[in-house]
């Protein structure tokens, strides 16, 4: 019994070493009839591009209306024609906040499509984006911290946090009269979003000569009364808020009620309408603003928005309004003109992708993100403009926009330096 | 059941997993990495919850120590994180030896609480370790965490690259194929020496000190060293898991050794059945793959809503279909996975239940430490 | 003085409230010995029913229901699962509320989606003030009533048969029965006692400071963990001792954490709760007011 399992195995063995081979085979053509070069995720006659979001965690919701307004876009690209006269099929899975969840996901995904539109959250993104990048597939980031724009495959939606956290600081000076030398408060979620917001506000301190009160916290913490204390004996001037929208509620009422009647500035994702229905609303009406990457729901004047705001009531007439439509919208926009980009260049393969992406040339969002896009410079923000708003009871989704601004302090903003 | 068939099975299934890595595609492969990578974890816990009778919900705590061993000594310096660039088998040793260090280093702690109370202090490991992780960033690189090197020994190594292409029978071996040949020897190793330990001399030790520290001391067994002992090793297994995760991966953050990962060790080997270690690796593959595979297939069933039309979608009926099977397991089925198993093959084979006299441990219904007067 | 005077009550005001979830573990680990996973969820399934019925039946029938939901789920939990697990041990036994604490959170969590609930409290976001010191109406009257519950439970527990029963039971359930004592009837008053407990911490939670219902609060149930276990597993004074003493040190961490970042590395609060369970446990295994095993090797 002995002797034959070990001969066995030694002919096996012997079998799987004849087997072995370390050339490779010579990679085979494209699957078109025209002459572009494809590679995973395109036939001759269709594209299928992924998304990973979390529609069972935390940002289900948020994520639910991301998928709702992707889908309207590629049926209306494919409707117009498809892209490189291909159909653009969305294959969309849920990690569910998950990493382990996101990484196998992506294995299982990455070999049928050209490009992620989306992958959604920090921990998520961080385990799929250096796989990505061994395998060059674009990846569009949800998420705005700065530690993803050292990956050349990651497309950053806009200004990242720590431009945002800059801009905030010097619209609180230009703006909002606060005075060299007052402190102004810091609340930041512990993580890469929080972290490289406070780098932002630090830097954005220094310049204008003002002291920074850092206060982390998590988002466990929903009762910010602590902190909000906290920044009231210190006299702050105003505050920074890189968290979400239950922490900003809670910090307005509380700051408030204290009689600290200062200016609260959040960024991207710290805001929801249905903030208005809570006890805070008078606090967040008089002192709250966002700060943010993507237009506000509420832009008459930009036609990317409008279009982003008309495909989604269409789609879903009855579906929750946010930032969310048009910041979906405009990453599909992003994707489609890297895959047309791809086309024209004659490859259509996930590197070919990634190029056409980075290729430089502005890229015209119509309103959507900030005029001048410049995604050539791998590691530094893709601009230094963002969208200022106030939280206003009139405006639809409650935020009104004020104004696009690019202070000095986010100009001068350089990471790595 | 005699030893004969039980080692034939074993042999079959060896069988398999070294055959699979030529059938699967790459989302198999990834669960089958994560699936062994936690079953070794499992099984270390089960040597010290199941049979040593000491409850830690700070397991993820070890893993996260020996992922980050891995990292640090394997990687190599850059601007924002320091490594030591050692050869990744020392790595691999080093993660076993200092998540057994630590083990060791608690384990006094330890001795001085039992039961609930020791297991939610270890709760509390999770925590303090994640909190060092964030905040000690030149080695850990804080909260976004750091990339992992893959494990190479000289001359080939354990990714795509080096041999850059590599067939076997016409199908192209990439990283996940290597590793997944790397972490079946692992794992091997490990069930194997964990069998041993439990029905040996340490692991009737351990058994006598979980039923009652005072019949055990009376007895002659050392009391506090058989506890010491039963953190080592356990730890130990939580580091090879941990620097297995990290591999698998292809980097670490604190995130990945969450409360929730400590508490999916204590499903797994509750499932899997208490101090079996078959159970625990088991249990392992259910809780590993059950939410990965609903994931991946759940939007395939038809009767599902559409995500975002507020109706039951499929990633949120995944989601409870796995809180339902695990109580469905709880409430259905004795001695967890491995209970219903050994039923199963039992009316299979048409056996009488005999209480198998070789596994002592297993069949005994693990005794409560807490008493509550 | 004042800034550390309004932190201090802050701390308490939080901590009474955290008493009240910890004061839920103790007396559902004492009644059935089950260490109860799915708690979060229940305090989050209070608030939530509050929040969703305001608007139709008023503030305080909502309440009622918010209560009386919460009561009843953890009596089924009991009744149609902790009593049918097939090995039941506490480890199955937790691991089992691990499941329905999956099920009750993942079904919640799609019911809530991105927006967060207002509760409809009629104190909303007026505060109390006393000299310099201001603080919410809502953590006062969180103080108030926390203090007439454990004035409640020590009646229960001491002046009537029922309380008298599920204290012998907790201390020996074979000899209880032996005696006439229903056990089943004191482990559901003990998930039963829990549920309301929950759902009552559930909405001083979600109500200002707070801004409103969302699925994260089921994480405080976790912040209260600590505060269980430094009490003593089996007492529900220790949950009272335990919950203070827990707000008091994440609220004076948080509110000096510029001062304390050097030492300690920033985000310190988070961890404070365990680090403080650890050092208590090892002063006193058996927590401050828990009892002591009488085992000696």
């Amino acid at each position: 019994m002995k002797h034959r399992v070990r001969a066995a195995t030694l002919a096996a063995a012997a079998l799987a070493l004849a087997a072995c081979s370390t050339t490779a085979p010579t990679a085979s053509g494209g699957g078109g009839g025209d002459d572009v070069r494809t590679g995973n995720g395109v036939t001759a006659d269709g594209i299928t591009i992924g998304m990973i979001t979390d529609l069972s965690g935390p940002f289900a919701a948020g994520a639910a209306v991301q998928v709702t307004e992707t889908q309207a876009y590629w049926d209306q690209v494919n409707a117009d024609g498809g892209i490189c006269d291909r159909d653009v099929t969305v294959d969309v899975q849920d990690h569910g906040y998950d990493p382990q969840r996101a990484v196998t996901l992506y294995r299982s995904m990455a070999p049928d499509v050209v490009a992620l539109q989306q992958v959604l959250g920090g921990p998520t993104s961080a385990a799929v984006l250096p796989l990505a990048e061994q395998d060059s597939v674009y990846v569009g980031g949800v998420g705005w911290a700065g530690s993803a724009l050292a990956y050349e495959n990651n497309q950053l939606p806009g200004a990242s946090n720590a431009i945002q956290a800059a801009n905030a600081i010097d619209y609180m000076v230009d703006e909002l009269d606060v005075p060299e030398g007052s402190t102004v408060g810091v609340v930041y979620f512990t993580g890469d979003y929080g972290g490289d917001a406070l780098a932002g506000a630090e830097h954005a301190a220094e310049e204008r000569g003002l002291q920074i009160l850092a206060q982390e916290i998590t988002p466990a913490t929903t009762d910010l009364s602590a902190q909000a204390s906290a920044l009231a004996q210190a006299d702050v001037a105003g505050v920074v808020l890189a968290a979400a929208p239950t922490q900003l509620a809670s910090l307005a009422g509380v700051l408030s009620s204290q009689g600290a009647d200062v200016p609260i500035i959040g960024m991207n994702p710290t805001f929801n309408p249905s903030l208005l229905t809570t006890p805070a609303a008078d606090a967040l009406l008089a002192n709250a603003y966002s700060m943010t990457s993507v237009s506000p729901y509420d832009n008459p004047d930009s036609p990317g928005v409008q279009a982003a705001n008309e495909l989604y009531a269409s789609a879903d007439p009855t579906g929750a309004t946010g930032w969310e439509v048009p910041l979906a919208y405009v990453q599909a926009e992003l994707l489609r003109q890297a895959l047309e980009g791809a086309c024209e260049s004659g490859d259509l393969t996930p590197e070919g992708v990634v190029a056409a992406f980075r290729d430089g040339g502005e890229v015209d969002t119509e309103g959507v993100l900030p005029d001048g896009l410049d995604y050539s410079q791998v590691g530094q923000s893709p601009t230094t403009t963002v969208f200022v708003s106030k939280v206003s009871a009139d405006a639809e989704a409650g935020l009104e926009l004020l104004d696009q601004v690019s202070g000095p302090s986010a100009e001068s903003f350089s990471y790595g330096g | 059941m005699s030893d004969a068939p039980r080692k034939l099975v074993g042999l079959v299934l060896l069988l398999v997993a070294l055959a699979l890595p030529f059938v699967l595609t790459d989302f198999w492969l990834q669960t089958g990495l994560f699936v062994m990578a936690t079953a070794i974890g499992a099984v270390g816990l089960t040597l010290l919850v199941g049979v040593a009778g000491q409850l830690s919900l700070g397991h993820a705590a070890f893993a996260a120590i020996g992922a980050y061993v891995y990292a640090f000594t394997t990687g190599e310096s850059t601007t924002t994180v320091e490594g030591l660039g050692l050869p990744p088998l020392l790595g691999l040793v080093l993660a076993a030896l200092v998540a057994a260090g630590v083990g060791a280093a608690f384990s006094p702690i330890a001795g001085r609480l039992r039961g609930i109370y020791l297991g939610l202090a270890t709760l509390g490991l999770v925590f303090v370790v994640r909190h060092l992780l964030v905040n000690l960033d030149q080695w850990t690189g804080g909260f976004v965490g750091r990339s992992v090197e893959p494990f190479a020994v000289p001359g080939f190594s354990f990714s795509n690259r080096d041999p850059d292409y590599l067939a076997v029978a016409g199908v192209e071996f990439e990283g996940l194929h290597r590793l997944w040949y790397l972490f079946v020897l692992l794992a091997v190793v490990a069930i194997w020496l964990a069998s041993n330990m439990r029905n040996g001399r340490t692991g009737r030790a351990w058994a006598n000190v979980r039923d009652s520290e005072t019949a055990a001391a009376a007895m002659g067994v050392g009391v506090a060293g058989a506890k010491r002992s039963a953190f080592v090793v356990s730890s130990a297994y939580a580091g090879v898991a941990g620097a297995m995760l990290a591999l698998a991966y292809g980097r670490v953050a604190p995130d990945v050794f969450s409360l929730t990962a400590s508490v999916d060790y204590l499903v797994m080997i509750v499932l899997g059945g208490l101090g079996s270690v078959a159970g625990a690796a088991v249990g392992a593959v259910f809780v590993t793959s059950l939410p990965l595979v609903l994931a991946q297939y759940s939007s395939a069933l038809p009767f599902l809503a559409a995500p975002g039309s507020g109706g039951l979608d499929p990633s949120t009926a995944s989601r409870i279909v796995y809180g339902l099977a695990i109580i469905a397991v709880l409430v259905f089925l004795r001695g967890g996975l491995a209970g219903g198993a050994r039923r199963l093959r039992e009316r299979f084979t048409g056996s009488t239940p005999v209480p198998p006299v070789d596994r002592p441990v297993a069949e005994e219904p693990s005794r409560s430490k807490e008493t509550t007067r | 003085m004042s800034y550390f005077l309004e932190q201090v009550l802050n701390g308490l005001s939080y901590g009474l409230v955290l008493s009240l979830i910890a004061a839920g573990f103790a007396i559902v680990f004492t009644s059935t010995g089950v260490l109860n996973f799915a708690h979060g969820s229940v305090v989050l399934l209070g608030a939530y029913l509050v929040a969703v019925l305001h608007d139709t039946i008023g503030f305080w029938p909502a309440v009622l229901v918010g209560l009386a939901g919460a009561a009843v789920v953890g009596v089924a939990i009991n009744a149609l699962l902790v009593r049918n697990l097939a090995d039941p041990n506490p480890g199955t036994a937790a691991i089992l509320m691990l499941g329905v604490d999956i099920v009750l959170l993942t079904e919640l969590t799609r019911r809530i989606g991105n927006q967060v609930l207002t509760l409809g409290a009629p104190w909303g976001a007026s505060v109390v003030r006393l000299g310099d010191v201001t603080l919410p109406t809502g953590r006062v009257l969180a103080a108030g009533v926390t203090v007439v519950a454990f004035g409640a439970l020590w009646y229960l527990f001491s002046r009537t048969d029922l309380g008298v029963g599920m204290r012998a039971a907790a201390a020996d359930g074979p000899t209880a029965s032996l005696m006439g004592i229903r056990l089943s009837r004191t482990a559901a008053t003990g998930w039963a006692l829990a549920g309301i407990l929950a759902a009552v911490a559930g909405i001083f939670l979600t109500s200002f400071p707070a801004p409103g219902v969302a699925p994260t609060v089921a994480l405080s149930a976790f912040a209260a963990i600590p505060a269980w276990v430094l009490g003593g597993f089996d007492s529900v004074p220790g949950a009272v001792v335990g919950g203070l003493l827990i707000g008091l040190t994440s609220a004076l961490v948080t509110g000096y954490e510029a001062e304390l970042e050097p030492f300690l590395g920033s985000g310190f609060g988070e961890v404070a709760p365990y680090v403080v369970m650890i050092v208590v446990l090892l002063v006193r295994p058996s927590g401050l007011l828990g009892s002591k095993e009488a085992v000696r090797v």
